[in-house]
């Protein structure tokens, strides 16, 4: 028996089966993010090194101070390194024992960077001799083990021989004045990508970090500048609703209103909303008033003309059919064009609340910056971009998740259309209908009706 | 063309039975009086005629058909009978009371399917109820009544969605008789339905009509639908629509599809067919050009 041959992937208008359409919505995310880790991991970056331990040198080549923390090309830093070595090979000759003296100090403080990293000392103790003798001794002796190169051990352990020689514990009168041996440079290599690109594992790192509190973004964390943002477009949406809603329905039954409104409604549409900044400003000060009046302002000439539209799509033939019933005209409007067209109006606010959103983050920057712009602001300007992605993502996610649960919840509270709801959410209309007593009598039965007649 | 040479007895020869019947029907009320209606739109190119002068009187519990070519003016008509139209001139009178602008006293049911989404079947037939000022709870028993006699009352809480396009027209027959119209004014209502479905759906028309005090006036271009249900049948002209005639079927009630291929069926149905597509006089036909496209020998006929 022959296999039969597989419908193609790129049939035109049809639709593919549902294994396929999975799997191909799974690419939809995992293609973006696969192509940003090819970006941020794949070797098309240069390397550098960032110094973890330094040391200063007499080499010409060098005559910079590298402290822990700077970076530098692979190759400079490995000349570096070597420069460090031929100054223990041949030290400088004719310093007086005082400036030796000085050296020396600069080599025991040397190690401090690694001891803090290793827990060996704590921040302030850097220029702890004393507390630097306990480590100097501890690595030469290996109680103290890590950090260092094994080159780096060495030394510590000649270095040492020397230091215990001329007294066990540090004691500045009777401190050694021949040349102690440089500590060799250490260093990590890192790629060197541009700022405005942290690998993925950064971004999650420092989401992780944010998210939870622990990196300083100003007074107010991550999550209470996100219920500041939240309610703002909370605030707006409600107003443009409560204002828009009942214009938009009487443009759209009575032609009287939508000749009156909709064409200047439609010529403010084209002044974008930002341009009214300034005046917000004046109207209503710097805090949150002008935000909710921005996000306000933006998204209304929309809600007014998409919903005006809306209303007018409700097939006529309802209202003649309501009419003939004995409906009159206020009934026309509470029993026929208002539950008509709400499945609509849901789809068309869940859309224009993603208007919102875009407004939102406009609308923040106005006065005094508030809410998870203010962290995108001042976090980018300082090309910090690892903090800025995450918020980024955040109100992605939240404007994505808000718009798929009232896609889903559509189904719970309309039912009746057409497209068909989902399972989960015809089992919670059902619930909903057994829970709601205003709904008692509304039950749904997914009751399968023989299609005959 | 078949059924116009068969020898068939005139369209006006009535049996006694049936002549009777309509003697007794043209003594009750006039349930609908129609007085020289007109209608004119206006169109960018110009005012267009599309009813001239119609005149006719339905009486009470008369099942009325109205068929006509397309673009004759029959919706047009209904519209206006319903008062979602206004005529130009003329007037409408029911139990004659002059109509202006639609009301309950005239259901209507459309060609499209017109329930209302977000109602169940019952909320859907309790919708005139509770318009007109019953309560809730009158409503809904009347309301059940009326699903019941269109035999849907396992559906009664379904929304309109899950149901068949017959089932919907059943609904929408019972939504606006619940408000006990005196006309009941019906649209191509099967028209979008298949051919058996439509069959089912006029022996139910029938059923109900016979049970409910209601005049119908039923618009149509099916001519068989329309000898089937009608005890008169209004033909409409079309440019200008104008009544061509009003013609009583001779077929005894009560109707049973059988009656089809019955000579006082057919012969109303041949008349009708010569009102609405009439032989040219020139006796030209209409033909397609003779383009041979098949090989030669590879003849059908």
């Amino acid at each position: 028996m022959a296999a039969r041959e597989q419908e193609s992937w790129f049939a035109v208008g049809r639709p593919l089966s549902r294994k396929r359409s999975r799997l191909v919505m799974l690419c939809s995310f995992v293609l973006p993010l696969a192509l940003w880790c090819a970006i941020a991991y794949l070797p098309i970056w240069d390397s550098e090194v960032r110094i973890t331990l330094s040391s200063d040198t007499q080499d010409d080549a060098f005559p910079t101070v590298f402290v822990p923390g700077d970076q530098m090309a692979v190759e400079r830093f490995a000349a570096f390194q070597e420069a460090v070595r031929q100054d223990n090979v041949s030290p400088m000759p004719g310093q007086t024992p005082a400036a030796t003296r000085r050296a020396n100090k600069r080599v025991l403080r040397g190690l401090a960077p690694v001891a803090i990293a290793e827990g060996w000392l704590t921040a302030d103790q850097e220029k702890d001799y004393a507390a630097l003798y306990t480590v100097w001794k501890g690595v030469a002796e290996g109680n103290m083990k890590g950090g260092l190169s094994e080159e780096n051990t060495v030394i510590a352990a000649k270095n040492w021989e020397a230091l215990r020689a001329v007294s066990p514990t540090y004691d500045s009168d009777s401190f050694l004045s021949e040349p102690l041996l440089k500590l060799i440079p250490q260093g990590q290599s890192e790629v060197k990508r541009p700022s405005f690109l942290p690998g993925p594992h950064e971004i999650v790192m420092r989401a992780w970090e944010d998210f939870r509190g622990e990196s300083e973004l100003g007074d107010l964390g991550v999550w209470q500048r996100y219920g500041v943002s939240i309610r703002t477009i909370a605030l707006g949406f409600l107003c443009v609703c409560a204002v828009g809603i009942p214009i938009a329905l009487l443009c759209g039954t009575f032609a009287f209103f939508s000749r009156l409104i909709e064409p200047f409604v439609d010529f403010f549409r084209y002044m974008p909303a930002p341009a009214f900044g300034t005046l917000l400003i004046a109207l209503f000060g710097i805090y949150d008033a002008p935000k909710v009046a921005l996000v306000f302002l933006g998204t209304l000439p929309q809600l007014i003309l998409m919903v005006a539209n809306t209303t007018r799509m409700l097939d006529p033939a309802l209202l003649d059919a309501a009419q003939t019933l004995g409906a009159n005209r206020r009934q026309l409007i509470t029993r026929v064009v208002i539950p008509g067209i709400l499945p609509n109006l849901y789809n068309d606010l869940r859309i224009l609340l993603g208007w919102a959103w875009t407004w939102l983050v406009i609308a923040e920057l106005l006065g005094v910056k508030a809410g998870l712009t203010e962290i995108i602001d001042t976090q980018g300007r300082r090309f910090h971009f690892d903090h800025v992605y995450p918020i980024i993502l955040l109100i992605g996610l939240t404007g994505f998740l808000t718009d798929q649960f009232l896609s889903w919840f559509r189904g719970v509270i309309f039912p009746y259309t057409e497209e068909g709801a989902s399972a989960s959410a015809r089992s919670a209309a059902r619930v909903l209908s057994k829970v709601n007593p205003l709904r008692r009598r509304r039950a749904y039965h997914a009751k399968a009706v023989p299609a005959s007649f | 063309m078949a059924v116009a040479e068969l020898d068939l007895p005139s369209y006006t020869e009535q049996s006694p039975t049936v002549a009777k019947r309509f003697a007794k029907l043209k003594e009750r009320d006039v349930a609908l009086d129609v007085t020289r209606i007109s209608k004119v739109f206006a169109t960018p190119q110009g005012p267009v005629t599309a009813l001239q002068d119609v005149s006719f009187a339905v009486h009470r519990r008369e099942f009325m058909c109205v068929i006509g070519a397309s673009g004759c003016g029959k919706s047009t008509l209904v519209r206006i009978l319903a008062g979602l139209e206004a005529a130009s001139e003329g007037d409408v009178l029911v139990d004659g009371v002059p109509v202006n602008g639609p009301g309950p006293d005239r259901g209507m049911v459309f060609q499209g399917y017109t329930l209302f989404p977000w109602l169940t079947v019952k909320q859907n037939v309790m919708f005139g109820l509770k318009m007109t000022g019953h309560s809730e709870a009158t409503a809904e028993s009347e309301a059940l009544q009326w699903i019941e006699l269109v035999g849907l009352i396992d559906s009664a809480d379904v929304y309109p969605h899950q149901l068949s396009g017959g089932m919907k027209q059943r609904v929408a027959i019972a939504r606006a008789l619940a408000n006990q119209p005196r006309i009941l004014l019906m649209d191509e209502p099967f028209g979008a339905l298949d051919a058996q479905t439509r069959a089912q759906m006029q022996s139910y028309l029938m059923q109900i009509w016979q049970q409910v005090d209601i005049t119908v006036v039923f618009i149509t271009h099916d001519l068989d639908e329309a000898v089937y249900l009608a005890d008169r049948v209004l033909v409409l002209d079309r440019n200008p629509g104008r009544v061509n005639e009003l013609m009583e079927v001779p077929v005894p009630h009560p109707r049973d599809p059988k009656q089809f291929l019955t000579p006082e069926f057919l012969a109303a149905k041949a008349r009708l067919e010569e009102l609405i597509h009439p032989q040219r006089q020139d006796g030209v036909t209409d033909r397609l050009p003779m383009l041979r496209m098949t090989p030669v020998g590879d003849d059908v006929i």
